[in-house]
This record gives structure tokens, C-alpha cells and sequence, in this order.
């Protein structure tokens, strides 16, 4: 069965080896759909892909800023327009600017909201709206989100709504038989992490392609099995 | 392939709501979307013919944008009664084979609307039995005036199916004959018309009062609620 999967934030990191998992290894996913922003590592990473793509394959890489509401918007039109149902989603792209509560400038945690809550929020309703029937939606959220962290506040609580934006998701959308999967990374050598926590040494933590195989569990038949509200991925 | 007329024209009087109880919030989605999209994915519907409360089509085509039904929908304005608004929905259905469900149905499975188009027959209701003992009685004397055999009784479900042409022309006959009926399979037997039952299950039932919509709820909470 041809599949086709959408993942967001996939010029690096998670996003893309997610990405990368499924279009090289995936028996069912035939197409993958890749937003990121503009940026030299999303053309490398295409590139780079597009190098190694199988017989009957193939990437569609739409340039744009998930925290941008009315172009995501145009973006997801566009790529069901192109690609027609997407079965499998996964919310990745993900902004932190970690500072402490008094120094939050409030433009900076309704940015941080835009990307981490309503970016995913954007992108399932547009879809659902034009009559697209999800097979598996993948949140990623954070164990930042469970427990909230000193100098994280945007981050944690960004993260704390994904969770629960996905406890709803998955009972409103269970009338379409659709799994919504909530995953919580712990210390991740992401960018993202980077910013987060600068001094330590990103090769002691667990590496993007690990999360990216769990992800991809979860879409593999023995996935469904596997069955939480709130997975967390941790070393 | 079939026309549904999804009788969705009630004003839940009982319910005790402020507006239809079609667009009460069961789960948090309104009542009506869960037959839509039951009916949604059953390929041989091809068009769902719903009707709506007078001064409520704007809402119910709000549920129809927002929920993104693929099936074709034509809007028809409810009649006075269950039979008189059938009767001005029946002219609308495209196809020659119809379907009558009802929204305050909830818990209506696809596999329900496929039982009834892989029947032989081709009238057909879905009904359960009876668990309970009815008595034929005089309300006027309030004499009990004998027993039935609830083995040859059943309780009448939805969604039924029908020729649209021995619909019609039943509900045409009890117009002449001025008898009112409260559901479609009576109504075309009692014309005359050969009607078919199949087991139905007794989770499919109808919401009407305020604990119907507690139970529905509770049948339709998450399976893995039941887990130990």
C-alpha cells in the first residue's frame, strides 16, 4: 500500500532523519513531504536525499516557517493539492529562546507558540477541513512539557499544550479511526538542544536518528501496538 | 448505489437543550457528525440527503464545511412530523435504492449501512429483539387484555433500506388514507410491499433524553478505558 508522510521541521535533526527513515526504508511511505524553512541545510539535506532516493520514491520539499500561520496554511493546501491524503504526519519543527521569566518578551512566546502548538494545530485542521483522513498523527512534544523547567517557560509550556492539544486529537479524531501519538524526548543532540543547553557535549547525549527510530515504530505495522498518550524517549 | 436520507429535523424537546439535540456535543463533536461520518465511508452511498430545524440550516451547514463530508449533500427544510418530512425528502434522493437513518443515532457503524446493501432483500430494517415483555392493553379500562409472543415481536431500528419507487408509493397511499406513521418499514408493509429484518445491534440506539446521551458517551469512550 502506497503511503505518503509529512514531516515538519525536516532540514535537520529529528525531522530530517525521520524523513530520511522513511522514504529509504518505509515498505509502505512512497512519498515524504518536507517543510522547513529556507536555509542551506534544507537545500543540502534535499539534495543529499534526493541522491539516495529508491525506484518509485520521492521527496516533495516545501520551503516555509511553520510559525507563519497564513503561509503553513497555503504550504499544506499546496502539498495536499500536490500529493493528494497525507496518512501519516508528524509534527517535529520546534523554537526555543530559553530566557528567564522576567526577561520574556511576550513577541518571542507567542513565537515560540506559533511554531511548537499552533503550527501542528494549523496544519491537522487545514487538512482535515479539506477532507484529508490521517492514519497516524506523531507530536513531538518534550519531557520539558511534563515537568516544567527553570529559564524554559515559553519552551515548557508550548510543550505542556502539546501534550494535551494531543490527548484531545486523539480522542476527537479516534471517529476517523486516526492514532495521535504524543512523544517526548529527553536530551536530544538536536539545534534545538544547542540553544537550550550550549555546554554540554552533544555525543553523550541520545542522537536524532534514535527518536527517529522510534517514530518509525510507530508506523510500522507492530506500531499500533504500541499505545500512550504521552511516549517518552529518553537515554 | 444509494441515497441516505438522514432524518436530522428534530428539535430535542426532550433533551431540554437550547437548540437541536442533532448539534448537542456528544464526546465534544456535534451528534450529527458521528452518522456522517459513518455514512461518509461507505462507497455505494453516493448521496446523503439531510434535512434540518427551521432557522438552523446555517449551523448544520457549518458541522457539514468544518467535518469536510466527501459525499454529496442536499439541504431539505424538516416537515411537521417524521413521516411528513420522509414524504418531502423522498423526491430528492438521486439514486433508485435509499437508505433512511436518523442522527440522533450516534452510534451507527458503517458496517451497519454495508449489512443492509449487502442484503438480499430489498427492503430491509435493522431491528433487535425484544428483552422485555410487552402486554396488549386497554387504556381506557386498564385491562390487560391478553399476551404477546415477543418472540414475533422486534423493536424497529434505523438505518432501513428501500426501493425508492415502494417508498414513494406507500407514502403516497397513506397520505390518501390519512394515516400518519412513526417509521418507514410498518409504513411499507402495511402497503403491501415486502420488508426484510436483519439483527441489529442494541448498542445502536436512539438518543432522546438526557441519560440516552450519558450512555451514548459511555459506549463511545475509548476502548482502552476497559483495560485493567
Amino acid at each position: 500500500m502506497s503511503k505518503t508522510a509529512l514531516v515538519t521541521g525536516a532540514s535537520r535533526g529529528i525531522g530530517l532523519e525521520t524523513a530520511r527513515r522513511f522514504i529509504l526504508n518505509h515498505d509502505d511511505i512512497t512519498t515524504v513531504v518536507m517543510f522547513a524553512r529556507d536555509s542551506e541545510d534544507f537545500d543540502e539535506a534535499v539534495r543529499q536525499l534526493e541522491s539516495e532516493l529508491p525506484i518509485g520514491r520521492r521527496i516533495v520539499p516545501i520551503k516555509v516557517d511553520v510559525g507563519a500561520r497564513p503561509a503553513l496554511k497555503k504550504a499544506v493546501k499546496q502539498a495536499y493539492d500536490q500529493v493528494g491524503n497525507i496518512d501519516i504526519l508528524v509534527n517535529n519543527a520546534g523554537y526555543t529562546n530559553p530566557v528567564p521569566l522576567q526577561q520574556v518578551k511576550m513577541s518571542d512566546f507567542e513565537k515560540t507558540m506559533e511554531v511548537n502548538l499552533y503550527g501542528p494545530f494549523t496544519i491537522v485542521k487545514t487538512l482535515l477541513n479539506r477532507g484529508n483522513t490521517f492514519d497516524l498523527i506523531v507530536n513531538i512534544a518534550s519531557t520539558a512539557g511534563i515537568n516544567g523547567r527553570s529559564g524554559w517557560l515559553t519552551y515548557s509550556a508550548s510543550k505542556a499544550a502539546v501534550i494535551n492539544m494531543s490527548q484531545v486529537m486523539r480522542e476527537e479524531l479516534s471517529i476517523y479511526g486516526t492514532r495521535v501519538v504524543c512523544l517526548s524526548p529527553g536530551r536530544t543532540a538536536t539545534a534545538l538542544r544547542r540553544t537550550l543547553a550550549p555546554d554540554e557535549d552533544p555525543t553523550t547525549i541520545m542522537q536524532p536518528e534514535h527518536v527517529s527510530q522510534v517514530i518509525y515504530t510507530l508506523c510500522s505495522p507492530v506500531g499500533r501496538f504500541i499505545d500512550s498518550e504521552n511516549i517518552v524517549v529518553r537515554q | 448505489m444509494y441515497s441516505l436520507i438522514l432524518l436530522n429535523g428534530g428539535i430535542g424537546s426532550r433533551t431540554g437543550a437550547d437548540q437541536p439535540k442533532q448539534l448537542l456535543k456528544l464526546r465534544g463533536i456535534p451528534i450529527l457528525v458521528y452518522a456522517l461520518i459513518s455514512a461518509d465511508r461507505v462507497e455505494k452511498i453516493s448521496q446523503i440527503v439531510v434535512n434540518y430545524p427551521p432557522n438552523w440550516r446555517e449551523k448544520i451547514e457549518e458541522v457539514l464545511e468544518a467535518y469536510a463530508i466527501s459525499t454529496p449533500v442536499t439541504l431539505v427544510e424538516a416537515g411537521d412530523s417524521r413521516h411528513s418530512s420522509v414524504a418531502a425528502m423522498i423526491p430528492h434522493c438521486t439514486n433508485d435504492d435509499v437508505i433512511i437513518h436518523e442522527s440522533a443515532r450516534p452510534l451507527v457503524r458503517s458496517s451497519d449501512f454495508q449489512q443492509l446493501i449487502d442484503s438480499q432483500f430489498r427492503n430491509v430494517s435493522l431491528m433487535s429483539e425484544i428483552s422485555f415483555t410487552v402486554a396488549p392493553v386497554d387504556p381506557e379500562t386498564s385491562a390487560v387484555t391478553g399476551s404477546l409472543d415477543r418472540s414475533r415481536l422486534r423493536n424497529v431500528q434505523l438505518p432501513q433500506k428501500f426501493s425508492r419507487s415502494d417508498l414513494q408509493e406507500a407514502h403516497d397511499s397513506a397520505v390518501e388514507k390519512q394515516i400518519e406513521y412513526t417509521e418507514d418499514a410498518t409504513l411499507v408493509a402495511d402497503h403491501g410491499f415486502p420488508v426484510h429484518f436483519i439483527e441489529g445491534s442494541d448498542e445502536n440506539f436512539k438518543v432522546t433524553t438526557k441519560t440516552d446521551l450519558k450512555m451514548a458517551g459511555f459506549l463511545l469512550r475509548p476502548e482502552e478505558d476497559d483495560d485493567e
